[in-house]
């Protein structure tokens, strides 16, 4: 008996991962679910269980190393005794994902959605999209200097097949994993579902976790509006589950599934609300303003660099390692959603503030509240697990906003509580 | 006399429809009903008709870009050479060629040339066929003086000459090389005497005297079939028109060419010739005259009415097999 | 049954079996034998030509059929073209392409026109073998790879082996082909040694062969640039790039449909040519890519030719002169 280790793709945009270190030596015995070896992505780093029990025979990757994912880390075979042939063993597994960074915005300002007017893209690229129906302008490219190669294009089109369709015309990206009861993840604020990445994993073991990109997030379609609500919103995750779910929103993810609650009663199970607020403070608002103007201005790098500030606490900023890698997570994640995207949704936000607050006591399914004492955009999260009829509030003391990213491990402990007592 | 009443009057009629011929063409160009480089050969009769007299099919000759009266000495249908010259599909070249092209294998005339010189080392090669294969055939090489100074031609007489092949190698010298005299670019005289270069034979004959010519092409075509080797002759001659159809002559004086075709006329010596042998009556030559115009007007009408090439003959021949 | 030869002992043995089979077949050019017209102090056939391609052949078919030339190229050229008008099929030697300066009008203007512009009566089975390329330190006047100006002549063919087996089978072909064909020797290569089948054997003119197949990227080669591709599959294989190697081995015809097939499955194509890089084989291939097989294209076509210079002498120069594995290595890194 022998299986493979290989680099996981958890959440949602995990292309790559590094090995940080091996916590067993190879040769030692491992029980199953043993911590194995701690993985860094671009999001959190983490720690991966063995698979199966056994002996830990060999390693192929190193620490320090990067691999995509897919790549075969290390075996665990039955006993260290009996004729293990490696290099063999090792062709037969190793399966790397073609290895895609992923797309960057081509100029300052320009995200992931432009209408570019000149597109450099290969003959066979632009053939092959005119075969499949897809406007190439939408791709990112990745051959020199960004162009969109025939690859670029089959890519693209095989991660659009997995939209989901929630209105005539409007289809999102709503990736999944995991079997069981639905948990849906909802994201805030100019990010896309990779916030969520530290929680997937441990959520996938239980739960069927599907991560929602609202409208213009990520490949989600973005129709013509002049502001994307939060109405909407919540009548798109409606539209995607075929029974009730257990919803997690963060920030103004926390938003929507509060309108989900009160508008879609029969989508919704259980509730977390993770930093949650039903009325937009100034600060917020301002933080918003900023956020929209940053993203026309400068590049995803500048943006993120403008907001971690704002989004984690003082100590979690004081630790350089931490804090480039949420910058670089935020980055990526920002990078994904257009700059008149956000435009609407900051419309959509100024619309629905104050607009539920005399509705919360309607709310009837278990609800959690996650509350961040170092929030400097929601400080008033507590009063809204205060007005749903029995809610708990749990309050992380040294978190900021961004706490899925910020305190990673203890959201999972919550959520997994929380959803074990439903 | 030693040719047969016959054969003169064949002589004659071949002599004569190059004239009639060469005429009609420049009516025709000055008409603005032929197009393309026309160089006419009017004038040089006897050098074409005097040669070839001594040849047969099997036997090869090349030619210039004045190559009409060498066909027609060779025995190409006159018919087929005027479609040619027209353009039509029943043209002996299809079309293809043109004047300075045209040509009819089967017969032994292996082509007009546009380049000058370049008719040399052909027909030198096809001497070489004749050697390696034992055929008892001859090679003859037409060109002008202008085509002695040619790098072809001195490779070419020293090729044959080293390596003693049947060919004869004749110079029409017209005085002029397209409108520069002959004197002003050649250091020699006698261009027969660039035989002793080649450690070959040289001979000079008259080329406007038919019985000169052929004479001496005789005694040069027996030494080539006797496998004794090339020989060179130099034949003085005129052309009559220019270079070229159009062209304004100004390059020579009217006296001068005036003194030629009063004087030298090829066709009217051989005439006084025959006439003062008392071997060929003056009204068979007469009648020989009726029936050359009769068929050159014929053939202009057939060639004018006969059909233009295919539009896919474009790509034809270009290859034996693509 | 295959044993080893040089492609120059090949090319021998397919002269020797072309002469043996048909008594039109003549050979001509300079020093074909050597020592000519000494039989009697026995050192006819000294040479055999200047690498001994035409070894024993006075000897065995004798001298009206195997003739050593005076230097004059456009005379024996312009010679052996009224043969082949006339009934020969001459194997005429231009001994380097260089001199072919000296001797186009005969190819140019009387071999490639006659059978056209006689309306297909005339066929001109002339073949010219010919040294082409660099790398033997002979300088600027005769290290150079004129196939790009008999190629675009219509009417002639052009052919260059890259191996000894190919060289005899193109050589018979060429010779029993009833047009001018000029086959090029890359003198680069005489001495090479293959597999060559004993017996008599032909190569199709206008067929390539893929040599090497892949996936990944295409390189198209012909003569000396095969061997140039092949050490860069090797090179890119190492980095997971799978390159598939196309020998043209004929110039005119052209084989493009082997060339556009490759191009469909790969969406990338780097031609290697040994000559210099204005309005030659290499533009040629890559403009048919681009006309032909635009919706294939996944980068753009790249070309790896000689630089725009004329051959140098010193040997590191002329090393460099010449395409090497590391310039397409390089290319098919820089396309994307």
């Amino acid at each position: 008996m022998a299986v493979a280790v290989a680099m996981p793709s958890l959440g949602m945009s995990m292309r790559e991962g590094r090995v940080l270190a091996w916590l067993v030596p190879v040769g030692a015995r491992v029980a199953k679910d043993q911590p194995l070896l701690s993985i860094e992505s671009e999001k959190a780093e983490f720690e991966m269980p063995a698979p199966a029990a056994g002996v830990l025979r060999h390693v192929y990757v190193e620490p320090d190393a990067t691999v995509p994912c897919g790549t075969l880390l290390a075996v665990i075979t039955a006993s260290g005794d009996a004729m293990f042939d490696a290099d063999a063993f090792r062709r037969a597994n190793d399966r790397p994902l073609a290895v895609r960074p992923a797309p960057v915005a081509a100029a300052p300002g320009a995200a992931a959605l432009p209408a570019r007017e000149r597109v450099a893209i290969t003959p066979a690229a632009r053939a092959r999209a005119r075969t499949l129906g897809i406007d190439a302008a939408a791709v990112a490219g990745t051959g020199p200097g960004g162009r969109i190669t025939r690859d670029d294009i089959e890519a693209w089109a095989a991660r659009r097949q997995a939209l989901v369709e929630v209105a005539p015309g409007v289809s999102l990206e709503a990736p999944a994993q995991g079997a069981g009861e639905p948990v849906v993840l909802l994201p805030g604020f100019g990010v896309d579902v990779s916030v969520f990445t530290s929680q997937v994993p441990s959520l996938a073991e239980r739960f069927r976790v599907i991560g929602v990109n609202p409208r213009g997030v990520g490949l989600s379609d973005a129709p013509a509006a002049a502001c994307y609500d939060v109405a909407t919103a919540a009548a798109d995750a409606a539209a995607l589950l075929g029974r009730p779910a257990h919803i997690v929103g963060a920030s103004l993810g926390a938003a929507v599934a509060l309108e989900l609650a009160l508008a879609h009663p029969e989508s919704v199970r259980s509730l977390v609300l993770i930093t949650p607020f039903v009325t937009a403070g100034a600060r917020l608002l301002a933080v918003l303003d900023a956020w929209c103007r940053v993203a026309r201005a400068a590049d995803s790098e500048a943006l993120a660099s403008v907001l971690l500030p704002w989004m984690f606490s003082e100590c979690f900023l004081a630790d350089a390692a931490s804090r480039e890698r949420a910058r670089r997570g935020l980055a990526a994640s920002a990078a994904r959603v257009a700059p008149t995207v956000l435009d609407r949704y900051a419309a959509g936000v100024h619309a629905w503030s104050g607009s539920r607050a005399a509705d919360l006591g309607r709310i009837a399914v278990p609800t959690l509240v996650v509350t961040a004492a170092q929030d400097l955009l929601v400080p008033a999260a507590a009063t809204v697990g205060a007005a749903i009829p029995g809610a708990v509030t749990r309050t992380l003391p040294t978190a900021g906003h961004a706490v899925t990213i910020e305190a990673a491990a203890a959201m999972v402990t919550m959520v997994l509580g929380h959803l074990g007592g439903v | 006399m030693p040719l047969s009443t016959e054969t003169l009057m064949d002589l004659y009629r071949q002599m004569r429809t190059i004239r009639v011929f060469e005429d009609q063409l420049a009516e025709l160009v000055m008409a603005g009903r032929l197009n393309g480089f026309l160089h006419l050969y009017a004038g040089e009769e006897a050098v074409a008709v005097g040669v070839c007299a001594h040849l047969s099919a099997p036997d090869v000759i090349t030619s210039t870009h004045r190559g009409h009266g060498h066909c027609i000495a060779k025995g190409v249908d006159v018919h087929r050479m005027m479609a040619e010259l027209f353009g039509r599909r029943t043209g002996i070249c299809k079309g293809k060629g043109g004047s300075m092209h045209i040509a009819d294998l089967d017969l032994g005339m292996l082509g007009a040339n546009g380049i000058v010189g370049a008719g040399i080392p052909l027909a030198t090669g096809a001497a070489l066929t004749m050697q390696v294969k034992q055929t008892g055939g001859v090679a003859v090489a037409f060109f002008g003086d202008g085509a002695t100074n040619q790098g072809q031609f001195h490779e070419s007489l020293n090729l044959a000459a080293i390596w003693k092949l049947p060919v004869v190698f004749v110079i029409e010298n017209n005085g002029y090389g397209e409108a520069t005299p002959t004197e002003f670019v050649t250091p020699v005289r006698d261009l027969a005497s660039r035989a002793a270069a080649y450690a070959m034979a040289g001979d000079t004959a008259d080329g406007m005297d038919f019985f000169d010519v052929h004479e001496k092409a005789g005694a040069a075509i027996a030494r080539a079939r006797r496998g004794e080797g090339p020989t060179l002759i130099e034949c003085k001659t005129y052309r009559y028109y220019g270079h070229y159809v159009g062209d304004a002559l100004t390059y020579r004086s009217a006296a001068e060419a005036a003194e030629w075709m009063e004087q030298r006329d090829p066709l009217r010596l051989f005439e006084a010739r025959v006439l003062e042998a008392g071997v060929v009556e003056e009204g068979n030559l007469r009648r020989i005259d009726r029936e050359v115009r009769v068929l050159i007007e014929a053939a202009v009408a057939a060639a004018e009415a006969a059909p233009f090439p295919d539009p896919a003959d474009l790509l034809a021949d270009v290859y034996v097999k693509e | 049954m295959a044993r080893e030869l040089s492609m120059v002992a090949a090319i021998n043995e397919a002269l020797h079996i072309a002469l043996a089979a048909d008594p039109d077949v003549i050979v001509l050019g300079e020093d074909v034998a050597g020592g000519g017209g000494r039989a009697d102090q026995g050192i006819e056939d000294a040479w055999g030509g200047i690498m001994g391609a035409t070894r024993g052949l006075l000897t065995r078919f004798g001298a009206q059929r195997v003739r050593d030339t005076p230097i004059s190229e456009m005379g024996f050229l312009g010679a052996a073209v009224g043969a082949a008008a006339t009934g020969l099929r001459p194997v005429a030697e231009l001994m380097f392409i260089d001199f072919i300066g000296v001797a186009l009008d005969p190819l140019l203007n009387q071999a490639a026109k006659l059978r056209y512009m006689f309306g297909g009566k005339a066929s001109v089975p002339l073949t010219v073998r010919t040294l082409t390329g660099a790398g033997l330190r002979s300088a600027a006047q005769h290290s150079q790879s004129l196939y790009g100006i008999t190629a675009g002549i219509p009417g002639l063919k052009t052919v260059i082996p890259s191996n000894p087996a190919d060289a005899k089978g193109l050589l018979l072909a060429a010779i029993r082909d009833d047009d001018p064909v000029i086959f090029c020797e890359p003198k680069s290569l005489m001495f090479l040694s293959g597999e060559v089948p004993e017996e008599d054997y032909e190569v199709p003119l206008g067929s390539a062969k893929v040599v090497s197949a892949g996936s990944d990227v295409t390189l198209v080669g012909f003569g000396r640039t095969v061997h140039t591709a092949l050490t860069a599959a090797a090179a890119l294989a190492a980095d997971g790039i799978s390159a598939e190697v196309i020998d043209l081995r004929s110039l005119q015809p052209l084989d493009t449909d082997a060339i556009l097939a490759s191009l469909s499955k790969t969406g990338r194509l780097v031609v290697i040519d040994e000559a210099t890089p204005r309005c030659g084989i290499a533009s040629d291939v890559a403009a048919l890519c681009v006309d032909r097989g635009f919706e294939f294209l996944d980068a753009p076509v790249k070309r790896v030719t000689a630089p725009h210079a004329p051959v140098p002498f010193s040997p590191t120069l002329e090393d460099a002169y010449m395409p090497s594995p590391e310039q397409v290595v390089a290319a098919v890194r820089e396309m994307g």
